[in-house]
């Protein structure tokens, strides 16, 4: 069953990604969708399901920037709330991870 | 697959969808496949990396269907919500349908039940006095009127919990929406869905 739970496992820390990348700096979604892509391998039209999800959440908001190649852009911003998400599962993400690894530590 | 393609089966699975939401989403990808267009890669490759539209599409109105319950918690809505779970492929159907059949009549039955001891309430206050009833008429108005409160807390009951077994639906979708079933490379997916069979 190992890539079942590698979906699930990318699944869940995606939105954590995500919050993680617009805290660098705003973004559009081409961008999120091609850099999490490479790192992670997700699909890149799984993207925009979660975004959507994200600004209805109120973690994001949206705003146009003029592009020069074309029709403008949206761009995400993170939210006061989304910075307090990020922090929250930044933590919860660092206690499990550390938990895992002494575990499998362990079983060596 | 070309973007035409990708974009007419998106479009496809989100009919049903609010118009304007269906728009917004269908510009989403539009400008997802002009700016890889621009990056230099080809509808194809773009189209593979997004994912199967179908998929994307349930899992979009799945979406939908869980925020417009979270804003009106109507009849309509809670019907949606739940269609678009099943939808989703997140419950199973063959399984589920039994268990949720039987908890609908249940809760039908009940409110049946309400509805005609609020008749019956009714009845005995209108008709009860003028029989000259054991007890006297007062008797009869008050068997009456209690027999219609209690009808009227019973059905207020009954729909709480009609919406309390909708929420747990809708709860349980939403774990599922975020965990176990992602539009991931159509290749991944094959990969899941044997380990399901």
């Amino acid at each position: 069953m190992g890539e079942l739970v590698d979906i699930q496992l990318k699944r869940g820390v995606l939105e954590l990604c995500v919050l993680a990348l617009l805290a660098q700096n705003d973004n559009y979604a081409y961008e999120i969708a091609a850099r999490l892509g490479d790192a992670i391998d997700m699909g890149e039209g799984t993207i925009y399901p979660l975004m959507r999800r994200m600004q209805t959440e109120g973690l994001v908001e949206t705003y146009l920037v003029e592009s020069p190649a074309g029709p403008s852009r949206k761009y995400y911003r993170l939210t006061e709330p989304g910075r307090q998400a990020l922090a929250t599962q930044r933590d919860a993400w660092t206690t499990f991870a550390a938990a895992v690894d002494l575990i499998l530590g362990a079983r060596k | 697959m070309t973007r035409q393609e990708f974009m007419a089966q998106l479009g496809q699975g989100l009919k049903g969808a609010p118009p304007q939401t269906a728009a917004e989403i269908l510009a989403d990808y539009e400008s997802h496949f002009a700016e890889a267009g621009a990056a230099g890669r080809s509808e194809d490759e773009v189209a593979a990396a997004l994912g199967e539209p179908a998929r994307l599409a349930r899992e979009l109105r799945a979406q939908i269907g869980l925020k417009r319950w979270d804003e009106r918690r109507t009849p309509s809505a809670a019907v949606g919500a739940v269609l678009a779970i099943v939808g989703l492929g997140a419950l199973d159907i063959m399984i589920l349908a039994p268990l949720v059949l039987a908890f609908a009549a249940t809760l039908a039955s009940l409110m049946l039940t309400a509805f005609l001891l609020l008749l019956v309430g009714a009845f005995i206050l209108t008709v009860g006095p003028s029989t000259q009833p054991p007890g006297g008429p007062v008797t009869a108005i008050l068997i009456g009127l209690g027999l219609m409160g209690g009808s009227v807390a019973f059905g207020a009951v009954t729909t709480l919990l009609s919406q309390g077994l909708i929420n747990v639906t809708v709860w349980y979708g939403r774990l599922h929406l975020r965990l176990l079933k992602p539009a991931i490379h159509p290749r991944e997916l094959r990969g899941a869905e044997e380990l399901r069979a």
